[in-house]
């Protein structure tokens, strides 16, 4: 799942090394269009629904981190 | 009770000294709640009734979502063993639906006074000019008073409610603890608008008093003072001595005078938000900024996540996020991603961006709205979310442009072009907020771009009702502002955490920091525009 991941966060943002990033979102790398665009892919990739209340910079700040959100929402 | 006046200064220092000497430290923040309220009543108590309401109606709101949400989890507790997977979500949707209305009518009623009160003439005249009803027919035009802070008292509490029906904050049970957030004197006539995750805590803690908070305070306080008494109360003499009759005026004076109101609006603003931050300071309560030196920015994206930062965070979480991330937007970029167009490049880039870009229009019409009931808003606001709109379509082509002419990025000449390429974008809409109205608005830019004389403007310039040496003052001002914002941007980039400049001052020799203050207390004093029978300028956005 970590490598499907991987390949929607390249695509989204090529230039971000996303194995080592851990503010992505605190750091001010990914901006709020980068979010509504990630949130988009992930939904239909995981076939999850992740809602504005879950856009905390601590859901979102490194790969490992998304998973985890991504992970969650598919157990719920 | 403007913030420049000595009424304020004395109501701050008794107020002060009330917090501080309380002897229940526990019941300290008492006395920030009865200093507010006898804040908004000399202000005018009339229209008090409207605070009161949104207090209680938020109040309730938050309590009744709160009670909703724990009772459905008790239930779903029991009914553990019993309900199936389908039956459990089943009931959990009608418990969402029950939260989405509780949380709506709190919406629809608090948005529905302010809109009411702020628009109604407003959407009467266009209604009644639309269909040429002459006066005495049509909707009637009322006299409707706006309270103080209203919009921001609003947004602030509305905030709340959404974050209690997501679940991210515990509703408040105690109404005076939630009254004081609402209530807040240093922040309720222009923000900043806070969440009550970050304040209410804070407001409720008792805080000791502390010299070296007092001292950073009064730093800052006495650094919005320096914005709005040296600069823009001078400053906005000339524009107003221009605005209401910009006909009579050429396209040279109308530039300057669009220059000014620039100058005029953040010094203004910004040393509003100083002295109310610094204010808090001095109480033990940290507020968010408003600003960070949004005149650097590099592209109008970044203007307005430096420009009323509060306002335009808290229309991203409970508007944007919710608008681009709704099944309905994110839907037309999934079948956008379908089609034969959506498999090139330029077409998938458009299905993802889509939705984020006309969510961010309609964020833009909003912050347009926001500012005044008048078409020209509504311009200004179209023509903010347009630019972004285009320039998140087209950063394709942008990116590539760039890589053709072997341009870097990152390179000084390159951002320097984007800020003034940025600020001009800015200076644009402006033209609408100090327009008449929207033909007003597109006049007044046709007379800047083809009227031109600079002899005749300078002649025009010098009878404005500022003197020489008010204009020198306004030169040396703006650059004491220009290098203060340098020296804030170069440590902000340094990312030293929460150093501010005045944390830095404190570490010179004593004789540089008591210069400096010494220096900016007399700068007030004599440079400020006070003069006798003074009267002060009200704050831009206190009519908010």
């Amino acid at each position: 799942m970590m490598e499907e991941l991987m390949n929607i966060l390249q695509e989204l943002r090529p230039d971000v090394d996303f194995e080592t990033e851990t503010s992505l979102v605190t750091g001010g790398i990914l901006d709020s269009f980068d979010i509504v665009s990630l949130v988009g892919e992930l939904n239909d990739a995981f076939d999850i629904e992740i809602k504005p209340n879950h856009l905390v910079p601590a859901n979102f700040n490194s790969a490992k981190a998304i998973l985890a959100l991504v992970e969650k929402l598919q157990d719920e | 009770m403007n913030y420049t006046s000595l009424e304020f200064l004395l109501f701050l220092a008794v107020s002060i000294l009330a917090y501080f000497l309380f002897p229940v430290k526990k019941y300290r923040w008492t006395i920030l709640l009865a200093a507010s309220y006898f804040f908004y009543l000399f202000a005018g108590w009339r229209l008090v009734g409207f605070l009161l309401f949104t207090t209680l109606s938020t109040y309730g709101t938050g309590l009744w979502l709160d009670h909703t949400a724990k009772k459905s989890k008790a239930i779903i507790k029991e009914k553990k063993t019993e309900w199936s997977r389908e039956e459990k979500k089943k009931f959990k949707d009608r418990v969402k639906v029950r939260k989405r209305l509780i949380m709506a009518a709190a919406l629809v009623v608090n948005f529905g006074i302010l809109s009411f009160l702020k628009y109604w003439n407003f959407l009467a005249g266009s209604f009644n000019a639309l269909f040429s009803f002459g006066q005495g027919s049509g909707l009637p035009i009322l006299h409707l008073l706006l309270p103080l802070g209203i919009s921001f008292y609003t947004f602030q509490s509305m905030g709340y409610v959404i974050d209690v029906y997501r679940e991210e904050v515990p509703a408040e049970r105690n109404p005076a603890k939630l009254a004081l957030f609402v209530s807040f004197f240093p922040q309720i006539i222009q923000g900043p608008i806070s969440l009550y995750s970050q304040l209410s805590h804070q407001l409720i803690e008792p805080h000791d008093f502390s010299f070296t908070r007092m001292q950073h305070g009064l730093e800052l306080i006495l650094w919005g003072f320096f914005k709005k008494v040296v600069i823009a109360d001078r400053a906005v003499i000339a524009i107003q001595a221009v605005t209401p009759d910009y006909k009579e005026f050429g396209g040279t004076t109308l530039l300057f005078i669009l220059l000014l109101y620039a100058l005029q609006l953040y010094a203004d603003f910004s040393g509003g938000i100083d002295i109310s931050r610094g204010v808090a300071q001095i109480l033990g309560i940290d507020l968010v900024d408003n600003f960070r030196r949004p005149y650097f920015s590099t592209s109008i994206n970044d203007y307005w996540r430096r420009w009323h930062i509060t306002l335009g965070g808290w229309l991203k979480n409970y508007l944007f996020y919710p608008l681009a991330m709704s099944e309905c937007f994110l839907g037309i970029s999934r079948r956008m991603k379908e089609t034969r167009l959506g498999k090139t490049a330029a077409g998938s880039h458009i299905a993802k961006v889509l939705p984020t870009s006309v969510a961010s229009l309609i964020v833009f019409l909003v912050v347009g709205i926001w500012h005044g009931a008048n078409w020209k808003y509504v311009a200004f606001g179209l023509w903010n979310g347009g630019i972004i709109m285009l320039s998140t379509l087209l950063k394709p082509l942008f990116d590539w442009t760039l890589a053709k002419l072997h341009i870097r990025a990152s390179s000084f000449g390159f951002r320097l072009f984007q800020m003034l390429r940025t600020f001009l974008i800015v200076l644009v809409g402006y033209v609408f907020d100090i327009a008449p109205g929207f033909r007003g608005g597109m006049d007044m830019m046709g007379r800047m771009l083809t009227d031109q004389n600079f002899a005749a403007g300078w002649t025009e310039i010098r009878a404005l009702g500022l003197a020489k040496a008010d204009y020198l003052l306004l030169i040396l001002g703006t650059l004491v502002l220009f290098t203060v914002s340098l020296l804030q941007e170069r440590l902000a980039q340094k990312g030293q955490g929460e150093e501010t400049l005045r944390s830095r001052l404190d570490k010179k020799p004593m004789v540089l920091r008591w210069g400096l203050q010494f220096a900016g207390i007399m700068a007030v004093l004599v440079l400020g525009v006070w003069g006798p029978g003074y009267d002060p300028a009200d704050f831009v956005y206190m009519q908010f």
